[in-house]
Parts: C-alpha cells; structure tokens; sequence
C-alpha cells in the first residue's frame, strides 16, 4: 500500500498539481480583496467575509475544481497504456484505487488549508480588527472538507471511465450549476449531495453541532451518498477491462 | 483546403458528445427557470408587471455561465481528439498550412455554440408561451439576450482555444476555466477590463452593445495573438 502510494506521489510532482491546488486559494484571496461586502452591521468582521468568499469557493469552485484534480491523478494512466502497466505490478485494483482516493482528499485538505490562510491573509491586509473566529472557520474548512468526500470518489470513478478530461468535468458541471438554485430550497437543499459543501462551510447554520449542518443529515446525505459514490465507483473500477 | 478540414472535424467530432452538450447547455439554462416558475410562479409574476421582460432576465442570470462552461468543455473536448492520440504530427503532416488547422477547431466551436445560442432563443420562446406570460413578446429583448452574450464570449473562446491546443496536460485548460467560471459568476463585482465579465452584459455604461463590440474586437486579437503561437510551435 504504501509503495503504491508512493509511486502515486511520484506521479503527481510533475504534473503541474501545485497550480491546481493554489488557484483555490488564489480564488479566496482575490474575492475577498474586490470591495463588495458592506459591513454594515455590528458583527465580527470576519463573519461578513467567510460568508462573501464562501457563497463562491464552497458553491461552485470547490465541486468543480475536484473533479479536475481527480482527472488529473488519473493522467498517466491514461496515456499509453499506463493502466497495463501500472496493474500488471503486483498491486490489487482495490488498492490502487484506494490510493489514488488517499492521495486526492489529501489535496483538497492541503487546498482547504491554503484557503483558510487566504481567509486570514485577507483580513490582515484589510487590518481586520476583531478576534479571529478560529472555532467557527475551522468547522468550516473541515466541514467541506468532509462534505466533497463522496464527490472527489464519484469524479475518481468518472476519471477512470472517461480518458479524457472534459467529459467528467461536464459530468461534474451538470450536477454542480444546479446547486446555485438547490440551496434556496429548503426541501431539497439538505439532501442534494452537490450542495453539502456549501451547507457546511456556511458559518450561519446552527452551531450547537461539531459542524454546520445537524448530524443526521451529514450521516445519510454525505455518508450514504460516499458510500454509494465510492463503491460504486470501485465496483467500476473491478470490472474496467483495461 | 479549410473545406476539408473543416468536414473532418466534424467528423471527429461525431458520436463523442459533442451534439448532445450543445443542446444541453441551453435546455439546461431554461431547465433551471423551468424548475424556478415551476416552484414559485406566482411569486415571481408579482415582481414586475413587465412579465416577459422580468422572465427573459430570469433567464439570462445563467446564460453567461452556462456559455462560459460551454466554452471550456467544447475546446478542451475538441483539441484532446488531437492530444490523446498523438495525432497532431499526422494531422500537421496533410498538405495544410497550420493557420487553416487552427482557424478550422475555431469555426467549428463557434458554430456549435452558435447553435447553442439559436436553441436558447427557441428554448426561452417555448417555455416562456407555456407558461402563459402575459403582454407583447418581446423579441428584439430576446434575441438581444440569446445572442449578445455569444458575441462577448468571443475573447474567453480564443483564449481557451488557444492554452487548450498548445498545453499537453489538458488539465490546464480546465483549470483556467475553472477560474474563468468563478470569475464570470463573480461578475458583478469584476471591473470592466476583465473578459469574463463581458457575457453578462453589464458594464459602467449600461449598454451592453459594447460588451459585444469589445469582445468580437479582443476576441479577434486573442485569436490572433493564439493562431500565431500555435504556428511557430513544434508540433511534438
């Protein structure tokens, strides 16, 4: 396991990975510095500008951006023949794939990361004043973290099927734009898997919990959407004739 | 020459999606104001009494998004027949100048997002005769907002055209479109300059016929700038 995961790493140093993960962080930064969010009420500054940066890192960015990470780690294989090569080794394709997954959320951790940095970079060029709400920014980075779970193992499945990288990523658009919509509703925003980063990156919902959204429908939206996403996708994966 | 090469990318086009994704694109943009009127028509006929008008807005809000995506998928999808084979050496070795390989992709996805547009205007016409809206249709209105936007997509086009045909790594063009979708989303906050505002037809003057004038102008020279990139290139 760990010789696959490592060859995986090796993979991916060339692969121009590092421009990928901080155009997410770029992204927050550049949001968050365009001077549109009017701090009218009497709340911590910090609030007002997780909530502006979030509406579009955890809305659109986050699922979208995923899914290109995912066909990227999906890259050399693609190319002449590398999936022959790579299962011909004495490598299960359970574990394979079960390290390519590794090594992907591990990416989007590193980006949500960058993006929380970004988050405090910009309050410190605006001179930002109150107390850094480190409690609540946290729940939210680890929160849609946990939230694009089940999405990085779907787009994991759709980049193995697809060989080539636009397909998946309009595989992720058509589920990922409706989302703009899905989250007014208050009936099918809690159960539309592609809305769950958003929901637990919002700092506004109910924070009684360890995260934003209540623990039921973290459990059977993300997990039970994770569970059909990932197993599904291995199932795929099993039976690919390569 | 720029006939035939024209036929065989539409050929290679054929049976890979690409049909499929410009009737989507627009259906799926008048699909989202199907699910909005479906949800809460009374409420949004009360928001103005200019009930055509206040519709063909609504449907506008996703336009430029849709567009944009639309751009980014069809180039990327368009240069990877060429990039997953190998195939651009073969192709470059026809007895054709690569200035017609290139103006060719480009004429090929400006038509299939021209069709795209068509289909918006057909598809915001239809849904909005179902759903009964009340006054005179108003169709200058309409084709201003099915097609204004094609033309100021123009610069995004070129550009994307231009990193997908030259970049190996496909993933590339997809993350600077990625980028260029969060920024057309962001528009209204975007200054001026910036081409990813243009398709949402706002600007300082309130006259989207500049957006149009200005993203055929860039366009042109983005397109330009790319074409002569990609001839003094090795093809590898």
């Amino acid at each position: 396991m760990l010789s696959i995961l490592s060859s995986e790493w090796f993979k991916l140093r060339k692969s121009g990975i590092i421009f990928i993960i901080t155009a997410g962080p770029l992204v927050g930064l550049i949001i968050g510095l365009l001077p549109s969010f009017p701090n009218e009420i009497e709340i911590n500054q910090w609030y007002m500008l997780v909530l502006g940066i979030n509406l579009t890192y955890a809305l659109l960015f986050l699922p979208l951006i995923t899914g290109v990470l995912a066909s990227v780690i999906c890259r050399y294989e693609h190319q002449a023949g590398g999936w022959k090569q790579l299962l011909s080794l004495p490598v299960t394709r359970w574990r394979v794939f079960t390290a390519k997954y590794m090594v992907l959320i591990f990416l989007v951790l590193i980006m949500q990361l960058l993006y929380l940095s970004s988050i405090y970079g910009v309050g410190m060029i605006k001179g930002f004043t109150d107390p850094f709400p480190i409690n609540i920014v946290w729940k939210s980075i680890l929160g849609g973290w946990i939230a694009t779970l089940p999405l990085v193992a779907l787009q994991l499945g759709l980049s193995i099927f697809f060989k080539s990288f636009a397909a998946p990523f309009a595989v992720n658009v058509v589920f990922t734009l409706p989302t703009i919509l899905v989250v007014n509703s208050e009936h099918f925003g809690p159960y539309y898997p592609w809305a769950q980063p958003f929901s637990m990156m919002n700092i506004g919902g109910g924070t009684d919990n360890v995260f934003f959204v209540p623990w039921d429908q973290l459990l059977i939206v993300v997990g039970g959407s994770f569970i059909i996403f990932f197993f599904g996708s291995l199932q795929y994966f099993y039976r690919k004739p390569i | 020459m720029i006939k035939n090469l024209l036929c065989a990318d539409f050929l290679k086009i054929k049976r890979k999606g690409f049909w499929f994704l410009t009737f989507l694109g627009p259906f799926g943009v008048v699909a989202l104001q199907m699910v909005n009127y479906g949800v809460r028509k009374d409420y949004l006929l009360q928001q103005s009494n200019d009930e055509w008008g206040y519709y063909i807005l609504n449907v506008s809000t996703f336009t430029p998004l849709a567009l944009v995506l639309g751009v980014v998928i069809l180039t990327s999808f368009m240069t990877s027949v060429e990039n997953e084979t190998n195939a651009w050496k073969q192709l470059i070795a026809f007895p054709v100048t690569k200035i017609s390989v290139y103006l060719s992709k480009l004429t090929v996805l400006a038509l299939l997002l021209f069709i795209s547009s068509f289909l918006l205007m057909l598809f915001t016409l239809g849904f909005g005769m179902i759903l009964e809206l009340q006054g005179q249709i108003p169709y200058g209105k309409l084709l201003k907002h099915s097609f204004y936007p094609y033309f100021a997509v123009t610069p995004v086009l070129a550009l994307q055209l231009w990193i997908a045909i030259v970049s190996k790594n496909q993933g590339v063009p997809i993350a600077v479109g990625v980028l260029g979708v969060i920024l057309t989303y962001s528009a209204y906050l975007l200054p001026d300059w910036m081409i990813w505002k243009w398709p949402s037809l706002i600007n300082e003057w309130d006259e989207p016929l500049i957006n149009v004038l200005l993203g055929v102008g860039v366009g042109s020279l983005l397109y330009i700038i790319g074409m002569f990139d990609f001839v003094r290139r090795d093809v590898k």
